[in-house]
């Protein structure tokens, strides 16, 4: 049982630092980002590619692969997200539009490795990043064997929540995204350069999805369309725990990581998929802004 | 020091202010004036670049601010204490104040010692929710997050509109030693004539989104206060 529940604590916090990045850029900034789960698909081949072609191991690739992400997140921003602001349904289709292109465009430079042919720069058979030498193996608590691996994961996504935690809170850029947040001509008028402070704020969040992918890499194969369902996921998470609120965020996504994983282990994935929407839709007709939502006026 | 010239602005396809002359003197009080719904707020809005688009000449100090974005201009000096206040509410009073700050040509966020002179309330309760303020408070809160960006220009929007009776006085009596002692610009917006003439030196009365009449407050008739503003 602990077994399981520490293995649901590691899929939590693949799910934390996705909606993490949708927490800001849906819940600070009013934008539905459909591509966000193929900044995590880019994240795990920056792992993948970087492991090939330069011979670097999985902590090397976080930042690389946040970099990527982040610097992709940047463009999908500037040249898109941009123009559609206060447009929320926009923001959905364009940003949809944007992971199909992301995802197929991979698909069509890397995608046959299903059918073990060959592809220039990633070589055959199904893709994934093996795990450096300290990280295997296991520890053992009470009597249980917890896999090294997963503690590491669940270790970075807990120092990513605490950071972009210190960001939103303890820092100027942090203070002035919450203020575009809640009233962004105010802000301006106030003197904060609302499009860069956004740029960077969807960066970020794209740069988290990144370092998620590179995680994720550790335990799936790499594929093209790897991300979808954490982009579906992360939304749960972040309207469950309340949009906006980081704290809810953390404790969404261990709830509803740890019931798919729980459930998947007694059931079976499918069953626990659907026992989670359900949950979800519950927990939003008793509290439609979320468990931990933030006072109104 | 900021002379609008031909101006036009637009909320979506709404033409609001059609063809705007004004010009604010330095170190003086301005009044505008006029009716609900002619054009006062959006006036202040578009002076900020708040509105959808604007087309003509801005000109601040002598630059033509007319295309720069809302930030800039805040930077470049103008500060307004807006309609409704439009506190952050779950900023505290510190944080909203400091808020006015990025806007410090400087670039120092920190609360102004006139903050404390004029608003000791507002110093003794920094920790408070900028929310759970009264309508009186909010709006000394309003003011000194405007001052915190050290501004040039002071734009007010009805800064005594939905306050309690006994602030109403002391928020007008802060308005004209902002100007006074302090030498601040301000480009006041407001329904109560009585404190427009007490305050300012100039006036302008809107109507329709232009400017019909306008001059030294000590020669507006109750003639034109009757043709153009009373309802």
């Amino acid at each position: 049982m602990i077994e399981s529940v520490f293995l649901g604590l590691s899929v939590a916090s693949i799910l934390l630092l996705i909606a993490l990045g949708l927490a800001i850029t849906y819940g600070a900034m009013g934008i539905i980002n459909m591509a966000h789960g193929e900044l995590l698909m880019i994240g795990a081949y920056c792992a993948v590619l970087t492991r090939i072609h330069l011979g670097f191991d999985m902590f090397m690739a976080l930042p690389v692969a946040f970099v990527m992400a982040g610097a992709t997140g940047a463009l999908i921003e500037v040249f898109i997200v941009r123009r559609l602001y206060n447009r929320l349904l926009d923001t959905l289709l364009a940003t949809w539009g944007v992971a199909i292109v992301l995802q197929q465009a991979i698909r069509l430079e890397f995608g046959l490795v299903f059918f073990g042919i060959h592809i220039p720069g990633l070589g055959s058979g199904l893709q994934n990043t093996g795990i450096p030498q300290v990280l295997q193996g296991s520890w053992q608590v009470a009597g249980t064997n917890l896999p090294i691996f997963r503690t590491f994961v669940i270790g970075i996504a807990l120092i990513m929540f605490a950071v972009t935690w210190w960001i939103y809170y303890r820092t100027s850029l942090g203070t002035q995204l919450r203020a575009i947040a809640r009233n962004a001509k105010m802000a301006a008028a106030c003197g904060v350069n609302v499009k860069r402070i956004n740029t960077i704020a969807f960066s970020y969040g794209a740069g988290l999805a990144g370092m998620a992918g590179v995680l994720l890499s550790g335990f799936e194969s790499v594929k093209p369309d790897m991300g979808s369902s954490f982009v579906i996921n992360g939304f749960l998470v972040v309207v469950t725990g309340g949009v906006s609120s980081l704290f809810g965020t953390l404790f969404a996504s261990g709830l509803l990581g740890e019931a798919r994983a729980v459930l998947a282990i007694i059931y079976n994935d499918v069953l626990a998929q659907a026992a989670v929407f359900a949950g979800v839709i519950l927990i939003i007709l008793v509290r439609p802004s979320g468990l931990f939502s933030p006072k109104q006026r | 020091m900021l002379d609008l010239s031909n101006v036009n602005t637009f909320y979506g396809k709404s033409h609001i202010l059609h063809n705007f002359e004004l010009s604010i003197e330095p170190g003086t009080i301005h009044a505008i004036l006029g009716r609900n719904g002619v054009g006062k707020t959006t006036l202040l809005s578009c002076i900020l670049g708040l509105t959808d688009r604007s087309d003509g000449t801005m000109s601040f100090n002598g630059r033509d601010i007319i295309s720069t974005a809302t930030h800039e201009r805040a930077r470049a000096g103008i500060s307004i204490v807006p309609q409704g206040r439009q506190i952050f509410p779950d900023f505290s009073i510190k944080e909203n104040i400091l808020m006015g700050g990025f806007a410090h040509p400087d670039g120092k966020r920190q609360v102004p010692d006139i903050v404390s002179e004029l608003f000791p309330y507002l110093i003794d309760n920094m920790s408070r929710p900028g929310g759970l303020l009264s309508g009186g408070q909010q709006q000394q809160l309003a003011i000194a997050r405007a001052l915190a960006a050290a501004p040039k220009v002071l734009l007010m929007d009805e800064p005594t509109e939905g306050i309690q009776p006994n602030i109403v006085e002391q928020i007008e009596n802060t308005i004209i030693r902002l100007n006074s002692e302090f030498g601040l610009t301000i480009l006041l917006v407001e329904q109560n004539i009585k404190f427009a003439r007490r305050a300012a030196k100039n006036y302008t009365i809107i109507e329709k989104g232009c400017p019909v009449d306008g001059g030294l407050c000590r020669d507006l008739t109750d003639n034109t206060i009757h043709k153009y503003l009373s309802v």
